[in-house]
């Protein structure tokens, strides 16, 4: 065995590794480095991968594949006609066409399905987050905030860097939508969340938190912070 | 199926990106392999054969959004893309990036601890073609962990 094929077979199945490529790093210390490298990157990967499970997971299985299904079905159909029914007669008595700032609400509806944002402190990297920011021609000049939280995230038309500050006023959720264009300022309050989108050269960024004031608050300091070069 | 629902949700997870999607998926997945779970000849492979079931339930939820490419879609000489700015980002985001191609057969590996063999049987292909996935996968991972490992360094 080569040391070519060697590295194909470690990155292939790095825990199953033919007796020839064990002996072949035993005897090659540039591959018995490359073999210690990719089992840290794979120990990462692992921890990564190791996203919470819901509770009550497997009952909840084994409870439904018990449940006669289709009157389940109906029932649930049944249930979210009459919601739609509720939230057209709200959106349309509130006199607000269905698609209006519409990307402020789902700025809103992203955090609320996103709970764990609140409340956990994942990859606080103020250079992930200045990174971010470049690549909307903007220019970080000090945080708005500390950092408590920052992901990568499927959002509406692609990825969106979701960022969770601690600020004065508590905290602030930003999420920066790169190559979508905006054509105004949108802003929209539901479920005792408040959020703006605002478009900015090379995409939008919405801001969400729990009343107008601190969203306003938190803007002037993102301005005050982050030339975006629009 | 008590014993690999955590396995499989994970699974779920990371090829929707969706805590509420995943357990749907889950769901239907079990209760498909519940109705037929006679035809299930070899019990040992019961993991397998139930993560096949999720898999499959995917590529029919996003055949029909159409919102996605199709599992056979992704172009296999297209690595993936990340650009250097992201380098800090952690591997999960990493992860979630890659195209579907390259990622499923990491997923099934590092969550189920498939081997390839098992993996191509799982996906309908090649044991040469789920190494060479694999590669690139871990390739585009390392790469970008160690460009994040160096800046932390720097930093």
């Amino acid at each position: 065995m080569n040391c070519l094929e060697f590295r194909r077979e470690k990155l292939a199945d790095p825990r199953r590794l033919s007796s020839e490529a064990r002996s072949h790093a035993d005897g090659c210390p540039t591959c018995a480095a490359f073999g210690r490298e990719v089992d840290e990157s794979e120990q990462a990967l692992e921890r990564a991968l190791q996203t919470p499970v819901p509770e009550g997971l497997a009952e909840r299985i084994i409870f439904q594949s018990r449940r006669p299904r289709r009157a389940w079905r109906a029932w649930a159909l049944a249930a979210g006609l009459l919601v739609a029914l509720a939230v057209g007669f709200v959106l349309g008595t509130s006199r607000q066409p269905a698609n209006a700032d519409v990307y402020a609400r789902l700025a809103i509806e992203h955090v609320a399905m996103e709970p764990e944002s609140l409340t956990s402190v994942i990859g606080a990297d103020a250079q992930a987050f200045q990174a971010a920011v470049q690549t909307f021609g903007g220019d970080v000049r000090e945080l708005p905030g500390k950092i408590r939280y920052i992901r990568l995230c499927p959002v509406e038309d692609g990825y969106g860097w979701h960022v969770v500050f601690e600020t004065p006023q508590g905290l602030a959720t930003l999420i920066l939508v790169p190559g979508k264009r905006l054509p105004r300022l949108e802003t929209a309050s539901a479920g005792g969340w408040n959020a703006l989108a605002r478009p900015v050269r090379g995409g939008y960024y919405a801001i969400i938190t729990k009343s107008r004031d601190a969203t306003s608050e938190f803007e002037r300091m993102l301005r005050d912070c982050i030339v975006w070069n629009a | 199926m008590r014993a690999y629902s955590a396995d499989l949700y994970r699974f779920a997870y990371w090829l929707c990106r969706d805590r509420h999607a995943a357990e749907d998926l889950v769901q239907e997945a079990c209760l498909r392999g519940w109705k037929s779970w006679g035809d299930l000849r070899e019990p040992a492979q019961a993991k397998a054969w139930l993560m096949t079931i999720v898999r499959n339930e995917y590529a029919r939820n996003l055949s029909r959004k159409r919102s996605d490419p199709s599992l056979d879609d992704v172009d296999e000489s297209q690595l993936p893309f990340a650009p250097s700015s992201e380098g800090g980002l952690e591997a999960a985001q990493l992860v979630a990036m890659l195209p579907l191609t390259y990622r499923e057969p990491l997923l099934l590996q590092a969550i189920g601890g498939f081997s390839c063999a098992e993996i191509a049987g799982m996906l309908g292909t090649s044991e040469g073609a789920v190494m060479t996935r694999l590669t690139r996968a871990r390739q585009a991972l390392r790469q970008q962990y160690t460009e994040a490992v160096k800046r932390r360094t720097v930093g």
